[in-house]
This record gives C-alpha cells, sequence and structure tokens, in this order.
C-alpha cells in the first residue's frame, strides 16, 4: 500500500515540477493575500475621516497656566492618528449623514476661556454614527483627549505650583483673575518666631510656637506638593522603550497567517484539483480497477499536501528568519523547527482532506480549483477575524483547518511553553483531518461515474 | 466469455456497451448483477474509449508509472517492448501533446502492460491509422491464441464480421442479442444495425 501510494506521489510532485508557473502562483498569491491582509488590517481606517467644527475659533497661540500651546501643533499631533477635516457645522452634519466623514469633533463656545480660568473643564463634543467604525473613532477620540489632556495637565500643574510657591514665599500673584499679595508661610513662620521671642506672655508664646510648628510641617507637606500632583495625574506612567521590538510586519501573529494562509490555499488548492484531475484525465477507472484503492488514492492526494504544506512551509520560515536577521532583531527559534515541521505536516494534510473532499464533491479539475479557491477564501477571512469580538465567526472558524494551524504555528514558534495549546491544536487537526478524510471517502465514487 | 473467444458489443449510443466494459473491467461496481470469473482470476487488460492516462508525463513515463502500479517484474524491457509493439517514439513529449491517434496506442500499451488474459477494447480503432489498427488485431488475436478472450465494444460492421466470433447486442442497457456471426445475420437485430 506505501508502495503504491509513493508511486503515485512521486508522479503528482513530478507534474507539479513540470508545473512552475502553477506552483509560483500558488505560493506567491496566498502570500501576498497574507500581506494584503496584514496592511489591511493594520492600516486601513486607521485614520478615519473626522470633520473638526471649531465653534470657538481658537486662537493660534493658546496660553494655559503661563505655558503657550500652539493649536495646530496640537492637533497635527492628532492627525497622525484620525483625518481632522475642519469643517462649518452645517458641512460637518451634511457630511455626517452622507457618510463622507465617520464622526464630528466639535469644539463648543467658550472652549479656550474655560481652558485658561483652570477651575472647570472644558467640554469636546464628538458625534459619531453607530456601527462601523464609531467605536474605532470613539476610541481614537479618547486618545485625543487624553492626548490634550496629557499636554495640559503639564501646565496645570505648573500653573499650581506657582500658587504653592507663593503660599510658601509670599508676594505677589494672581488668583482666579484677582490680583493678590499675600505674607506666605515662611515669613509667617518668622513672624511667629518673632512673636515668640519678643512677647512675656508664656500664653501667647505657647500659642505663637504652636502655630510655628504647624507652619514648618505645612512647609515641608508644600515642598513635596510638586511631586504629589505629578503622581496624582499620572498614577500609572507608560514608558515606550523602542529595543529590540519586533518589526510589524513580521510579528509573530503575522507569520503564523502567512504560514497558515499559504498552506490553506496551496494544499486544499493541489488536493482539489488533484484529485479531480484522476478523474478529467481518465485515470481513475484505470487505477482503481485493483491497482489502487480508493482510500489510498485519498490518502495520496492528502499526504501529497502534507509533504507541499512542509516543504513550502519550512522555506517561508527560513524565509522569515532571514528577514528578521536582516532587520536586527532575533529570528525564530531554531529549535522549535521540527515542532514546526510536524505542525506544518499536519496543517497541510487537514487542508489537504478538505481540498479532496472538495475535489470530489466538484469532480472536474477546473471546477474544483475554482471552489477550492472561492471556499478557501471566507474560512482564511473567518480566521482572521477576533474570536473575542465575533464568537460565531470563531465556531465556524474552528470547524475548518485555518484558525487552528495559525495558533498551532504560533505557539510553536514563539510561546514560552507551547505543548499545550500545540496538542489541543493538532488534535483539533487531526480530528478535521479525519472528518474531512472520511467524507472524501464517501463521496470518492463520485469520481468514477 | 469463453478462453480463445473474440466477442464484439455493439448496440447504439448510449446503449451500456462502455458501462458493461468498465464493469467486466473492475473500474465500475455493477448496480444489480455480479461478474463472476475463473480461478485463478484472469489478468484484464482494459482500453478505455477515451484514453487514460497522464497528459504531462512522457509515454514511457505514463508506462513505467502503470508497470509499477501492475507490480511488473522488468519494467525497463516491458516499457521498451510496449514502445516498439505500439510503434510510439520514446521520447520526453508529454502525452497530452501526441496526436490522438499516438494517444491511443499508449492507450493500448497500458491496456497491455499486465500481460492479460483478457482484452477488453471499447472503440479500440477508432482514432487508428490502418497500420496500427492491423496491429492491434494482431495483438488481439496473439492474446485469444494464448488462451485468452477479447472482448470489444465497436459501432463498425465490418470489423464485426472480421474479428468477432460472437456477438452480443445491447439496447438501453439491455442484452438483446446473443450469439454467433451467423446467428447475429440471420436476426432481426442485424437489420437494425445494418
Amino acid at each position: 500500500m506505501i508502495s503504491r501510494i509513493g508511486v503515485l506521489l512521486g508522479k503528482d510532485v513530478r507534474i507539479l515540477r513540470r508545473s512552475p508557473f502553477l506552483l509560483a502562483a500558488l505560493i506567491l498569491y496566498p502570500l501576498a493575500i497574507a500581506l494584503l491582509v496584514g496592511l489591511v488590517a493594520r492600516f486601513a481606517n486607521d485614520r478615519p475621516r473626522v470633520a473638526f467644527v471649531d465653534l470657538d475659533e481658537l486662537p493660534e497661540v493658546l496660553s494655559v497656566g503661563g505655558e503657550d500651546f500652539n493649536v495646530d501643533q496640537v492637533l497635527r499631533q492628532v492627525r497622525a492618528e484620525v483625518d481632522l477635516i475642519p469643517l462649518s457645522p452645517e458641512e460637518a452634519d451634511h457630511r455626517l449623514a452622507n457618510g463622507e466623514v465617520v464622526a464630528q469633533i466639535i469644539v463648543p463656545s467658550g472652549f479656550a476661556s474655560r481652558l485658561r480660568g483652570m477651575v472647570q473643564s472644558p467640554t469636546l463634543i464628538l458625534r459619531a454614527t453607530r456601527g462601523g467604525l464609531s467605536g474605532r473613532v470613539e476610541r481614537q477620540t479618547e486618545a485625543l483627549v487624553f492626548n490634550l489632556n496629557r499636554l495640559l495637565q503639564k501646565a496645570y500643574i505648573e500653573a499650581n505650583l506657582e500658587y504653592v510657591d507663593l503660599i510658601r514665599a509670599g508676594g505677589d500673584g494672581s488668583f482666579l483673575g484677582n490680583d493678590v499679595s499675600i505674607v506666605g508661610l515662611q515669613r509667617a513662620g518668622e513672624i511667629l518666631g518673632e512673636i515668640e521671642r519678643d512677647t512675656d506672655d508664656p500664653e501667647i508664646a505657647a500659642k505663637a510656637s504652636e502655630l510655628r510648628n504647624f507652619v514648618r510641617e505645612a512647609l515641608l507637606a508644600l515642598d513635596q506638593s510638586g511631586a504629589s500632583l505629578r503622581a496624582v495625574a499620572n498614577p500609572i506612567e507608560l514608558r515606550l522603550e523602542d529595543e529590540g521590538r519586533r518589526g510589524f510586519l513580521l510579528t509573530a501573529q503575522v507569520q503564523a497567517y502567512a504560514l497558515a494562509l499559504t498552506l490553506a490555499f496551496l494544499c486544499i488548492l493541489i488536493a482539489a484539483a488533484g484529485i479531480a484531475a484522476e478523474r478529467d484525465e481518465n485515470v481513475i477507472g484505470r487505477l482503481t480497477r485493483g491497482l489502487v484503492r480508493l482510500g489510498e488514492l485519498i490518502a495520496e492526494k492528502i499526504s501529497l499536501a502534507a509533504l507541499l504544506g512542509l516543504v513550502f512551509g519550512l522555506a517561508l520560515a527560513l524565509v522569515f528568519s532571514a528577514a528578521l536577521a536582516l532587520e536586527g532583531t532575533s529570528g525564530q527559534p531554531w529549535g522549535r523547527l521540527p515542532l514546526l515541521a510536524v505542525g506544518l505536516v499536519l496543517g497541510g494534510a487537514a487542508f489537504g482532506a478538505f481540498g479532496v473532499f472538495l475535489g470530489v464533491l466538484a469532480r472536474e479539475a477546473r471546477t474544483a480549483s475554482l471552489v477550492a479557491l472561492l471556499v478557501a477564501l471566507p474560512i482564511v477571512l473567518l480566521g482572521f477575524l477576533p474570536e473575542a469580538s465575533v464568537a460565531p465567526a470563531a465556531w465556524v472558524s474552528n470547524a475548518f483547518p485555518f484558525a487552528h494551524s495559525v495558533r498551532l504555528f504560533e505557539s510553536s514558534l514563539y510561546d514560552l511553553s507551547p505543548w499545550g495549546t500545540v496538542a489541543r491544536e493538532a488534535a483539533w487537526l487531526a480530528g478535521l483531518l479525519a472528518l474531512f478524510a472520511a467524507g472524501a471517502r464517501f463521496g470518492v465514487r463520485r469520481l468514477l461515474t | 466469455m469463453r478462453a480463445g473467444e473474440t466477442l464484439a458489443l455493439i448496440g447504439p449510443n448510449g446503449a451500456g456497451k462502455s458501462t458493461l466494459l468498465s464493469i467486466l473491467a473492475g473500474a465500475l461496481a455493477p448496480s444489480s448483477g455480479r461478474v463472476t470469473a475463473v480461478e485463478p482470476p484472469p489478468r484484464i487488460g482494459w482500453l478505455p474509449q477515451r484514453p487514460g492516462l497522464y497528459g504531462r508525463l512522457s509515454a514511457r513515463e505514463n508506462l513505467v508509472l502503470f508497470a509499477k502500479l501492475e507490480a511488473v517484474a522488468d519494467i525497463p524491457a516491458a516499457v521498451g517492448r510496449l514502445l516498439a509493439l505500439v510503434a510510439l517514439p520514446d521520447d520526453r513529449k508529454p502525452a497530452a501533446e501526441l496526436s490522438g491517434g499516438n494517444q491511443q496506442r499508449l492507450n493500448l500499451a497500458i491496456a497491455l502492460l499486465g500481460e492479460p488474459d483478457v482484452l477488453l477494447l471499447d472503440e479500440p480503432t477508432a482514432a487508428l491509422d490502418p497500420t496500427q489498427r492491423h496491429a492491434l488485431w494482431t495483438v488481439a488475436s496473439d492474446v485469444r491464441e494464448h488462451g485468452g478472450a477479447v472482448v470489444f465494444a465497436t459501432q463498425n460492421l465490418e470489423e464485426l464480421a472480421r474479428v468477432a466470433d460472437r456477438v452480443a447486442v445491447l439496447l438501453g442497457g439491455e442484452l438483446v442479442f446473443a450469439g454467433s456471426i451467423a446467428e447475429y445475420e440471420r436476426s432481426p437485430e442485424a437489420d437494425v444495425f445494418a
């Protein structure tokens, strides 16, 4: 049996070697799709068009807490995340209604004066459509407000610290728009010391001493106010470090998706077209009249898919590794390649079984190729949807090998302790392989008529 | 079928001649009835009407592949002998690029690989030139003379009279006549297909 499968496998490999353009297309097509999907997922709607309605007519420079803010510069930071389009309220309403912009950010009248006053928080208004990109726009607007607050809080803190300094050292200043002249805690302490020294009344001296102690404690406490205010403003501070981070295009997840995508297209198409071609070439009858069993023919096509999955998957992993080495980041852990190889064989076989099943249903090689392509694409796209967000898609996706292959490859390559995930996903793939192979065996007689 | 006999299957298109040959070859399971054979079962060579071969492989590669599956003992010798027998050039040209006649020759060579006792031929001479037709019937005659049997489906009544010992007439999947050539020529079925 093994030798018969081997003979047919050798034949198929020889035929594939004689179709370099087909093979190249089958490799490059899924890679191109993987790249495009990755780029689309990363950059599509990355900068949604958002109307900016300035009802307050913000000045070019806004002075808050003694610090000058270049409004355009602040907005430029926001533009990295959303495409802000300055519009009149009417135009913004019109464009929001017809979908040209996904949201409006409205600066209401009195925004700047409230900001300068530093007593009441001014309000920005976000008007977004429901569904679609609204969640994304909300998050980006929150990010905008967060960034603005981060810039402003520094000015607020500096302004508050000036008040604290005024209270500590005394002198002339301004508070809530009123000019004030105060003695300050330091001078108050000195005055109390003089009273304590100069008075003959022990009761007054005791009270002055008590007040001087309070002033000293207050001064000590106020000395720490700068750090306290900053700590209150930023209970948790995020520090971004750029050292050794992997480039976006070759994250572990992207590599796993690219591998699974290549396997999905390559193995499904080859297996589907391969089994149907045996009928197209009118050979299947010749084979199955005692030379090869139908089950062996199915096993051979699945083996072919597994072999192609292994060879091209490993080649792709090596290319990724080389690309990462060129980028200066560490590539795949070489010790994990055997584990990845097992996953590639299993994934390729599961995709192959699914392909054979489709080929048996389609019966003709051309139809099988088209059906395989049409079916592979949505399966792959389903696997791209986040499991936590779109649960039904995840259920459907679990019935096909793509999502399991992605998880297996990602875990094989990068998880510190991959065994649990690898075992679970390998069991899934083996189950799907058995299921689709059984379906193909059940229907393969269709090819004989 | 009896040893040393040549049986012709005739009937209009769709009568079931090719289906019957596929069932006899073991390529199709009968929907009812069964095929019985003597012990040990005879080796069967099947020549389907449409050539059954891999278009991207050369003639030699096709023969080597099927020889391996047939477990032929001396594959190079068998392949060389058959290529010479059907007069096919031993080059690397893919079978898909061969002419219709040459594809049919290769089809015949594959059928002969297992040194069959029974030769099942489905419209075997349709794409062959006179020389190759003669070569084909010489091969069939060899099989018969060595105690084998030949069954062939044909629409060519001239060939029927020249080659067949017996005739079976199929009509709509039913056997409507079976007998010798002389009996057939006297039967009403002969008028139908004349």
